[in-house]
């Protein structure tokens, strides 16, 4: 790297975690190199050894305040590996059913209440308006709707779940309790307010996508794989299935790999300068062997969802690009396609004739010493790999975080828009904000909520080889 | 049904020692109030979504713990207004009580009266129990909460 400047973003805001990124320019004054550096150390694979394998799901669930439910779900599943139990099929559905939930509540949080404050102002607009304030007072709907959307999955996890965040309902075997029919009407009552906020809010983006061509042909719009897990018919699932890789193009590089033979194919590098690893496709090798995860890779993997209006607005989606769609921008058109798809599942899910038996918890010991679980967390997907000894105690955890996996694409979308739109000796909050608004398309989880309202503890200096302050973007 | 007129946020973690303080007021307040007269929630922190649940209430209470300013078990209650400035936060884990309101007057054009109740905790290590200063203020922080109830 040439001796230039570097120009930091410390924290990231309105992402979930604590990250920064450095811009380092060359001699010219051009971004030359780009880092998203996650600046968090959890250490939950380590703080587990010893812990007795049924403590895993509840352990496990603290990762995160956000998506905790994924955890228990991928948790639990390597727990009924090593118990080598087959779960019964209502504890299926309803394991499913606490996993559509999360998505929506999760997938709402990011759209409305992180990014939708760049997509109805502007990337360009006051940093103090950009949050959920700005939102209601430019847009009370939107913000109203963002409201009911995520507590409508919120309130599905409290009522299986017991509480909204850490909820311990999901456990090896099973579920703790059925559903009662009680909850079951209750969640069925709220389907269709949910699916005409769905609706109108696909509407509400497809329309302001126009004002973003520029953004979505720099966010992150370069060649790579995607993957995700997909249903035997190629369907999106959130909870089971095979593994299922495609290239830029769409065409299909591997298919039907079982996720518990991860290692297999995937591999994880350690950097340096981020306590987040860097996952690649190992039969292409580091750094070529990139892929992306989450909503955006699961439609590009999956031919079908499976449900009336998500495949219609699918197949509209599939029309962006003859190619698979590759710019991350449209994550968030994704996403929104997938709460269509969680809702409408959910209906149908409620309605199996099977929701309300008893029978919801395989029981067993351990039968095995190692077990794999994997499933579709809102952001990608995400493996939990645990090695037990005879007494059933945790000898060693392997986690591969959904964000792991975008790791190496996040770098590179950071590059690619700090190139095109930071430029000069003069930083503009625009500017940083795109920055900042590209690692927001991947909804990142960097095991910790974190939002900043308005005004941020932020400066950003640009400083001379010879120390010379040039430029400052100060915030608060 | 119609909703109850008394909202009670007890906010903060219960792993945390003091921090668990107001789930431990809830959990004596869900005996003293009947559910048509109170909601009671306990989370992890405050979020947007409160805004809807303030919008059906006459009264809305917060409380929780903090490290200070003040003498560990003191309790501070504050009288909140939907005015407040809610612009001059910096990054934050959750949206304060003021958000709470303003977002309720902003959407649903409900201005309920509304207090935040805060202890003072001398201990916020992991731990499930309270510190002796918390524990004996629990029942005053109680009173407190009751006191306030029923003001109009």
């Amino acid at each position: 790297m040439s001796q230039g400047k570097t120009i930091v973003i410390d924290p990231v805001t309105r992402i979930e975690g604590h990250s920064k990124i450095t811009l380092h320019l060359n001699e010219d004054g051009r971004v030359e190199d780009a880092r998203f550096h996650v600046t968090q150390f959890r250490g939950f694979e380590k703080l587990c050894e010893g812990r007795p394998f049924y403590e895993m799901p509840s352990l496990m669930a603290r990762i995160c305040g956000i998506c905790p439910v994924s955890h228990l779900i991928a948790s639990a599943k390597a727990c009924d590996s090593l118990l080598a139990v087959k779960i019964p099929p209502t504890a299926d559905k309803l394991r499913r059913i606490f996993g559509l939930a999360q998505v929506t509540q999760s997938h709402a949080l990011s759209l409305f209440y992180l990014s939708s404050p760049d997509l109805l102002l502007g990337m360009d607009a006051d940093p103090a308006k950009t949050n959920i304030f700005g939102v209601a007072e430019r847009n009370p709907a939107l913000a109203l709707d963002g409201i009911k959307l995520r507590q409508f999955g919120q309130k599905i996890i409290e009522r299986l779940g017991g509480k909204r965040i850490h909820p311990a309902w999901i456990v090896p075997g099973g579920v703790s309790a059925p559903l009662t029919e009680v909850d079951r009407d209750a969640i069925l009552e709220g389907i269709p307010d949910a699916l005409a906020i769905a609706e109108r809010t696909l509407e509400w983006f497809k329309g302001t996508m126009e004002r973003f061509r520029e953004e979505i042909s720099t966010f992150g719009n370069f060649p790579t794989m995607f993957m995700g897990i997909v249903k035997d018919d190629n369907g999106v699932t959130f909870y089971d299935g095979k593994l299922r890789i495609v290239d830029a193009s769409g065409h299909v590089v591997a298919d039907g790999l079982d996720p518990t033979k991860y290692s297999d194919y995937i591999g994880e590098k350690v950097e340096p300068w981020s306590y987040l690893k860097s996952t690649y496709y190992k039969p292409k090798g580091f750094p070529e062997g990139v892929y992306r995860v989450g909503p955006l890779a699961r439609l590009n993997v999956a031919d079908r969802c499976g449900t009336d209006r998500a495949d219609q607005e699918l197949a509209e989606f599939h029309e962006l690009q003859r190619t698979a769609v590759l710019s991350s921008f449209h994550y968030h058109h994704a996403r929104l396609i997938e709460i269509l798809y969680c809702i409408e599942r959910l209906e149908q899910l409620l309605n199996d004739p099977e929701i309300l038996s008893k029978h919801v918890r395989a029981i067993a010991h351990p039968n095995a010493l190692e077990g794999v679980g994997a499933c579709e967390a809102p952001r990608g997907t995400l493996f939990h790999h645990y090695k037990i000894d005879e007494q059933g105690l945790i000898r060693w955890v392997n986690l591969v975080i959904a964000t792991g996996h975008n790791n190496l694409a996040m770098n590179r979308s950071v590059l690619q828009v700090a190139k095109h739109f930071v430029q000069g000796k003069r930083l503009s909050p625009g500017m940083l904000n795109r920055v900042e608004a590209v690692i927001r398309c991947y909804d990142p989880c960097l095991s910790c909520s974190t939002h900043a309202l308005g005004q941020m503890d932020l400066q950003i200096q640009l400083i001379s080889p010879q120390g010379e302050v040039l430029d400052e973007v100060t915030r608060n | 049904m119609m909703a109850p007129r008394l909202l009670i946020v007890a906010y903060g973690n219960p792993l945390r020692t003091d921090d668990g303080v107001a789930w431990r007021a809830a959990a004596v307040l869900q005996k003293k109030f009947p559910s048509e007269q109170a909601e009671i929630l306990t989370l992890h922190q405050l979020g947007p979504e409160l805004a809807e649940n303030a919008s059906r209430s006459e009264c809305v209470i917060f409380v929780d713990a903090a490290a200070g300013p003040g003498r560990p078990g003191e309790i501070q209650v504050k009288e909140l207004s939907s005015g407040e400035d809610t612009e001059s936060s910096a990054l934050c884990h959750a949206i304060s009580p003021s958000h709470v309101l303003a977002l309720a007057a902003q959407l649903y054009h409900c201005r309920p009266r509304a207090y935040s109740t805060t202890v003072v905790g001398e201990n916020f290590n992991h731990g499930e129990s309270l510190s002796p200063s918390v524990e004996a203020a629990l029942p005053a922080l109680l009173g407190r909460i009751e006191e306030l109830s029923t003001q109009r």
